[in-house]
């Protein structure tokens, strides 16, 4: 019989769900958002998951929850999403030496070795300044898409700047850099910086060892990628599908598990 | 993985809460006995020399540990805000603003607040700047006599020139304070007063080392909750015989290897004042996975031992070394030493709103303290009474993932 394992994030604002084989290889992956019930989400796309594989309930051995959802879902247990994404990222690239990781409503700077142990970790407080709910907030005062912001910085001539430290405020300055007639790239482009400058004063906490990966949907901006791969003054590592690692991490704990 | 763990509490606490439940009562009635008996009632700073106060006579009251009762009680944020819709700044200290708001609102205030208006205030700045303006604004108030010590920070070592500095400070203090009573000093009396502070201060210092064993007698909540004599009662025969008390019962749960945390796995230090408004629930975190806090920085502030010799020159020594008026390398090797003496696995800072002076070189100390130890530290932003600064989640996140660190999963 096939044993498979089953990691679920549900993160604020996405709910990802990965299925492991015995040898840890991922088969299988899905994501959506959160909205009301991550759990309900999370059930619906484990259940896609099987089907698409053609397997039964009982061909999943074990499952760990985690992300802030972690508690609501039925797993064998809850792991923290910091933990897990050390695990996901040490799987994915064994160098790696710091996770860097902007998710919905979180920011995170994990050091971690070689197996993924974590050593040392910061994350934002109580703001939601550098994380990818504040992208969707300007996103949103400048009538684009998400994914329109990366290759929009691309193409920026000079970088507004965003100072402030608050998503209300910094939405204001943007409607004042939109009033004063600044181009949308150079808007974008400033956005950007922000996150990254928030996000980059995390990495003095922590400090910075190379190989840098960098998790979380923000990851999928390339603007926020060039902007803090700038101001690190190093190259960062993105995975594939760099919202998904701490759901694999799961993913791969429910496995050692039940070793 | 979380369990469910037993909570081992002290007897001793039934007699703490007697025991400071009549400290607030007769505070309480000071306006009835105060005059007749001549015993001027004083608002005071944590660090201000209590001892000599007692030596005239006079009955000291705090406002910090009635902001801690406050915010124990949860009223704090209320009270705060009863302060910043007078113009106090919500970036000030919550005690400030959960006190001032309680001389505003009487009727919001647990115990009608304070007993007032107080006959003098003295302030000692060896624990914040911030004290100065809230004793001024207090003086401004009342239109009461202010006394304030300053307590040179001392970014090495305690210097012949700041000793005398301070001490000639003491010595015009008793000049007034013979003038606000219309009292001599009786120097013997102050020596009394002094050696009654330093046995509650030894034995407070023996209670806290019996937690160097495994598992630990005492957990963080327990340290918090029987503080409170060390702080408002230090000098009284009350807090001797009440610590004489509670040693005797954690000496006890050390010969019977009882544990203050069920299943202790990990040991930690934590680093500031207590979150009082969660008292137990933000401990429960770490000990329903087996942590617990054998000791602290905060509650063992008051190990502070009074020197021999002159006491005003002793109080003068003690008063302006007190931790929180050093530097962060004193404040890393302090972290440093507690976790070698007491076999830590881990330390967690509270990065308090309201306490600039204990917060702002935390993330500095940490470093050092990580680097030297190789144990990992965490910082948790909240605030010590202002609730409105406490986010649940996130905190829980983070605890569960340095426990994860610390422990293994």
């Amino acid at each position: 019989m096939a044993r498979y394992f089953l990691g679920v994030d549900i993160g604020s604002l996405t709910t990802k769900v990965v299925l492991v084989n015995k040898n840890g290889d991922m088969v299988a992956r899905a994501t959506g958002r959160s909205g009301y019930s991550g759990r309900n989400v999370a059930n619906r796309l484990s259940n896609g998951l099987l089907e698409e594989k053609k397997l039964a309930p009982k061909d999943i051995a074990a499952a760990v929850a985690t992300g802030y959802g972690r508690v609501t879902f039925p797993a064998d247990r809850e792991v923290s999403e910091i933990t897990c994404q050390a695990k996901g990222i040490a799987h994915l690239f064994a160098g790696a030496g710091t996770v860097i990781d902007i998710g919905g409503q979180d920011s995170k700077v994990i050091r971690l070795l070689p197996g993924g142990k974590v050593i040392d970790f910061a994350m934002n407080d109580k703001c939601a300044a550098g994380t990818g709910r504040f992208l969707e907030v300007m996103a949103a005062a400048l009538e684009l898409e998400i994914q329109e912001l990366g290759p929009l910085a691309a193409r920026a001539r000079e970088h507004c700047a965003i100072s402030s430290f608050c998503t209300v405020f910094a939405e204001s300055e943007v409607i004042s850099h939109v009033s004063a007639g600044a181009p949308k790239a150079d808007i974008v482009a400033g956005v950007c910086d922000s996150v990254a400058a928030r996000v980059a004063s995390m990495t003095s906490r922590t400090g910075l060892e190379p190989e840098v990966v960098f998790t979380g949907g923000v990851a999928r901006n390339s603007g926020v990628v060039n902007a803090l791969a700038k101001q690190l003054g190093c190259r960062l590592s993105v995975p594939e599908e760099p919202e998904i690692t701490a759901a694999l991490g799961a993913a791969l704990f429910a496995r050692d598990n039940a070793d | 993985m979380a369990e469910k763990r037993k909570y081992l509490p002290l007897a001793s606490t039934k007699h703490l809460e007697k025991m400071m439940t009549r400290h607030y009562a007769l505070s309480r009635y000071h306006r009835l006995w105060g005059k007749p008996l001549k015993r001027p009632l004083a608002w005071i700073t944590s660090g201000a020399p209590v001892e000599l106060l007692r030596a005239f006579n006079i009955h000291p009251v705090y406002p910090e540990n009635y902001g801690a009762i406050c915010g124990t009680r949860r009223v704090s944020a209320k009270l705060c805000q009863v302060a910043e819709a007078a113009g106090y700044s919500q970036d000030l200290c919550s005690y400030a603003r959960t006190h001032i708001g309680s001389i505003l609102r009487p009727d919001l205030a647990p115990m009608g607040g304070l007993p007032k208006p107080p006959d003098l205030l003295v302030c000692c700045n060896n624990i914040c700047g911030t004290v100065l303006k809230w004793y001024e604004a207090l003086a401004r108030i009342f239109q009461v006599p202010l006394l304030v010590l300053d307590t040179p920070y001392l970014p090495a070592r305690l210097t012949d020139h700041t000793k005398e500095y301070v001490l000639a400070q003491f010595e015009q203090m008793v000049v007034d304070l013979e003038r606000l009573t219309g009292r001599r000093l009786n120097r013997r009396e102050l020596a009394e007063q002094l050696a009654r502070s330093s046995q509650a201060i030894a034995l407070w210092k023996e209670i806290r080392e019996f937690c160097k064993t495994s598992p630990s007698p005492l957990n963080a909540p327990d340290l918090f909750i029987h503080m409170a004599p060390i702080v408002t009662l230090r000098g009284t025969q009350q807090a001797v015989d009440y610590y004489r008390r509670l040693k005797e019962e954690v000496n006890r749960r050390v010969r019977q290897r009882q544990g203050a945390v069920d299943g202790e796995k990990i040991r930690l230090v934590w680093d500031n004042i207590a979150i009082w408004y969660r008292i137990f629930g933000f401990f429960k975190m770490f000990s329903e996975r087996g942590a617990c806090f054998v000791t602290d920085t905060y509650s063992g502030g008051w190990v502070m031992e009074l020197p021999s010799g002159d006491p005003l020159e002793s109080m003068a020594i003690t008063y302006t070394e007190i931790f929180l008026n050093r530097s962060p390398d004193f404040r890393a090797e302090q972290m440093i030493n507690l976790i070698k003496e007491y076999n830590a696995d881990g330390f967690v800072m509270h990065s308090n709103r309201s306490c600039k002076p204990y917060s702002l070189i935390q993330e500095v100390i940490r470093r050092r303290v990580t680097r030297e130890t190789g144990v990992p530290g965490l910082v948790v932003e909240a605030d010590m009474a202002d609730e409105r600064v406490y986010a649940e989640e996130p905190i829980r996140n983070r605890v569960q993932a340095f426990l994860e660190t610390v422990g293994g999963i």
